[in-house]
């Protein structure tokens, strides 16, 4: 188990490299001088040319690429071009408010999603059943920042129970966590259903039944635990999404999150502080595949890494 | 049965309720402790000399003063004192002899004295240091300490605008102490630094600026103790939040909403004219745009006032001139803007040899000027009626600027639509960067290419000529040069606005693209 997480690890480093390589390459690329954009459009020429030196554009582009290799092997990933503090600082500021709204989604997704599931499951062409996969359907559909600006609407400008946005106390997190859980909660709920649906017509189901197992321990035990590998690949795949790509809700709620600090960053051509978080994006995800990968094993106990 | 009937009802009035009740607006409250505002931006950086953003500059200027201020309001153009109580400017021109407020300290305690400000101006100087307008100071060549409270500054070549070039964000006066105590920090956490009425207290990047009251402020007190600026990007967030109470001000709602807000009486829609002129550059070394009569006729061709109305929602009022009449040196060429003419435009054209129209690229900016995106197909539309076919697209705006600042011989600008304005009420920060040659990219960005040898000499004279009346001459006679050659189709100066909730009053909006709550009082 353990070499076969040391693999994994070493095995993320070249994905890693090429990431940098690939990121490296696309900013440069987009037209747009980061100088001039920096400077702002009535800086002096002087100006703007003194900058490109100090963010050292001046060179060659693969001795611009060889610096950052060498400086990121010591675990620098450099200055922001724009407020000219570390990127490592920037990121870990702007990461917290993301991680947080993250994880909150990705539990309420994991606990409404399986729930709807499995209710949808075991009650299949009924008409909760119906109204649970249309309300999915819903979830999966709905723009995120017409679903963001009807919750504040609703419960902030006319009930006034919960704050329009911005980043706080517990309070602040329900509507952003609602609105961000809407479509992986859509995602999960439907593949439990499926899911669950296709373990009810195996054998052992059926000889649980007959042996007289209560219902519910059926469906818990035996057939959603065996029913959970692609669900849990689905809540893996959600939670790096949830991660990376929450940059609308992040706009739509005021929140100070790393998806906005990615598209700031892109927008004023802050190419260490757009590395920084593809790098830091790519890495999650790394380690998010391998932590369902482990967790596959947890499940079913069938599969073994070694 | 019953019961699900029951049931459903009850769910019904809750559904009633949600969307029937309204809660009490926003500050039906007594003095709230802290005054909130929206922003649509976070800062990039506090030090007042690195500043590039007008919305930034507005959220220091609570923290830091200048020698002098510009007045925008009353007597648009005035010099102020401020730090300075008075100042004697040399025959020459070339020295300026400031005497300081006494008995002002710096947040950090420290007094606010001649060193103080050697030392923030010769900061500027300072090539380590990134400062983005430094050519707004270039003119200085030493500052002398006379006395504490008694300073010399000496220009390398008299300015006519020097005083109000150092009577922004740029020519802050900052604590020497603070600066060195603060050392790299500086730029993100310039405590104790400033001499203004509000101190800097914490800056959550992306989330929220937070200034405390400065409880020895020199001037007048003001009524909040804090000031807290949320960074919101969405400007129908920004509503939201204003109107759920949350902010008790927002700068740039959506536009499309305005009309309504003007008519909400839980909220008051602050607005006012400023000097950002927005215009269609014609690249006057492009095909057709090459021939005077087609750049005219493009101007006949666009009924302004009509896309003012139904695109802009009246947030803007036509362009009179090159330079805005509010601005120094402003001379007005037409009561009412160029005339729409649109058969006029049609005769010009066939003068010109284009009876059948052209086809024309027609970029725009989308979401930098108010309903750019919006107003750029309108212009299409109108066009089309004299046979011009412009075809519009848009892209971000740092690849709009890259665009802009390609040379001649490789530029794809053919009509592009731009705003310009200048911190400085004068018509040379308003022309030169648009209309004299040496402003042509990919050196400037004045992308109509246009060349006047006249207007050139007449520009040129303007930054050296010290007395005022020979320089509104001087501007009068090249703005009408520059309407009659037309390298622009003159649109609008547009608005800039901000909604309060209506507790708050006295907000001013400045020209300049910045609100003003510094007599801003609160009615419970």
């Amino acid at each position: 188990m353990g070499t076969y997480i040391l693999r994994r690890l070493g095995l993320a480093l070249p994905t890693l490299l090429g990431v940098t390589l690939v990121i490296f390459a696309i900013v440069r690329l987009i037209p747009g001088d980061p100088a001039r954009i920096i400077a702002g459009v009535q800086a002096s020429d002087e100006e703007v040319s003194r900058i490109r030196t100090d963010l050292g554009l001046t060179q060659p582009i693969h001795v611009q690429y060889g610096r950052f290799l060498a400086r990121l092997a010591q675990g620098d990933l450099g200055l922001s071009a724009v407020t000219r503090a570390p990127v490592i600082e920037e990121v870990a500021i702007r990461m917290r408010p993301t991680g947080l709204l993250a994880v909150s989604s990705i539990i309420l997704a994991t606990l409404v999603g399986l729930a709807a599931g499995i209710v949808s499951a075991t009650r299949q062409y009924s008409v909760l059943d119906y109204l649970v996969m249309t309300v999915a359907l819903f979830g999966v559909s709905v723009p995120v920042f017409w679903l963001g600006i009807m919750l504040m609407l609703v419960f902030s400008v006319h009930l006034r129970w919960l704050p329009a946005g911005g980043y706080g106390g517990p309070a602040h997190f329900i509507l952003p966590t609602i609105t961000l859980a809407a479509f992986s909660i859509a995602i999960i709920a439907r593949m439990t259903r499926s899911s669950l649906l296709e373990t009810f017509n195996q054998d052992y189901v059926r000889t649980a039944r007959a042996k007289g197992v209560r219902r519910s321990t059926v469906i818990l035990r035996h057939a959603l635990k065996n029913a959970l590998i692609p669900v849990i690949t689905v809540i893996g795949l959600q939670f790096g999404a949830l991660l990376g790509g929450a940059i609308l809700t992040e706009t739509t709620f005021a929140w100070p999150g790393v998806g906005r600090l990615l598209v700031n960053a892109i927008t004023s051509r802050d190419y260490p502080i757009v590395q920084g978080i593809v790098l830091t994006f790519a890495m999650i995800f790394t380690l998010v595949n391998l932590a369902v990968d482990l967790l596959y094993a947890y499940v079913d106990p069938r599969i073994h890494y070694g | 049965m019953r019961n699900r009937l029951h049931r459903l009802g009850i769910i019904v009035a809750l559904v009633a309720m949600v969307f029937s009740l309204h809660g009490t607006p926003a500050g039906a409250q007594a003095v709230p402790r802290q005054l909130r505002i929206a922003v649509g931006i976070d800062a990039d950086t506090l030090d007042p000399a690195s500043q590039t953003t007008t919305t930034v500059i507005n959220m220091i200027d609570y923290m830091y003063e200048p020698l002098v201020d510009a007045e925008y309001v009353d007597r648009p153009g005035e010099i102020k004192p401020r730090l300075a109580t008075r100042w004697q400017i040399s025959r020459d021109g070339l020295t300026y002899t400031f005497t300081l407020r006494s008995g002002v300290t710096f947040h950090d305690g420290t007094p606010m004295n001649a060193a103080a400000v050697k030392f923030s101006l010769e900061r500027l100087l300072d090539p380590r240091l990134r400062v983005p307008n430094r050519h707004l100071v270039s003119a200085v060549k030493s500052v002398e300490v006379v006395n504490d409270l008694t300073v010399r500054i000496t220009l390398s070549q008299p300015s006519p605008i020097f005083l109000p070039n150092i009577g922004g964000a740029l020519g802050a006066i900052i604590s020497p102490t603070a600066v060195q105590r603060a050392g790299d920090r500086f730029a993100v956490a310039p405590a104790g630094a400033g001499t203004g009425p509000y101190m800097f207290k914490e800056w959550r990047r992306g989330d929220s600026i937070l200034l405390e009251r400065n409880p020895r402020y020199w001037g007048t007190r003001q009524p909040f103790e804090e000031v807290l600026f949320r960074v919101v990007p969405d400007a129908g967030t920004r509503l939201t939040q204003l109107l759920a109470g949350d902010v008790h001000m927002s700068m740039l709602p959506p536009a499309p909403d305005v009309r309504n807000l003007r008519r909400n009486d839980r909220v008051r829609v602050v607005e006012a004219a400023t000097d950002r002129t927005v215009f269609l550059v014609l690249n006057t070394q492009w095909g057709p745009f090459k021939d005077v009569r087609v750049r005219q006729a493009m101007n006949y061709a666009i009924n302004k006032k009509a896309i003012l109305a139904s695109v802009l929602f009246d947030l803007g009022t036509v362009a009179v001139s090159p330079c805005p009449p509010m601005m120094f040196g402003g001379a007005p060429q037409a009561q009412d803007g160029w005339p729409y003419n649109p058969i006029r435009a049609k005769q010009l054209l066939a003068e010109a040899g284009y009876a059948d129209g052209f086809e024309v690229n027609l970029f725009s900016p989308t979401g930098r000027y108010i309903q750019d995106f919006q107003f750029a197909q309108a212009i299409a539309a109108q066009l089309r009626n004299v046979g011009v076919r412009a075809n519009v697209s848009t892209m971000d705006w740092p690849s709009y600027v890259g665009m802009i600042l390609t040379p001649p011989d490789r530029t794809r600008v053919q009509s592009i639509v731009l705003g310009w304005a200048w911190p400085v009420l004068d018509c040379d920060g308003a022309l030169y960067g648009q209309f004299h040659s040496t402003s042509h990219p990919p050196t400037g960005l004045g992308p109509a290419f246009y060349k006047n040898e006249r207007v050139d000499v007449l520009l040129d004279q303007g930054r050296r000529e010290i007395d005022p009346e020979k320089r509104k001459a001087i501007y009068r006679e090249a703005q009408q040069l520059i309407w009659n050659d037309a390298p622009w189709v003159f649109l609008w100066t547009q608005k800039w606005y901000v909604a309060t909730v209506r507790n708050l009053e006295g907000v001013r909006i400045l020209p300049i693209e910045k609100w003003d709550t510094s007599n801003a009082t609160w009615k419970p």
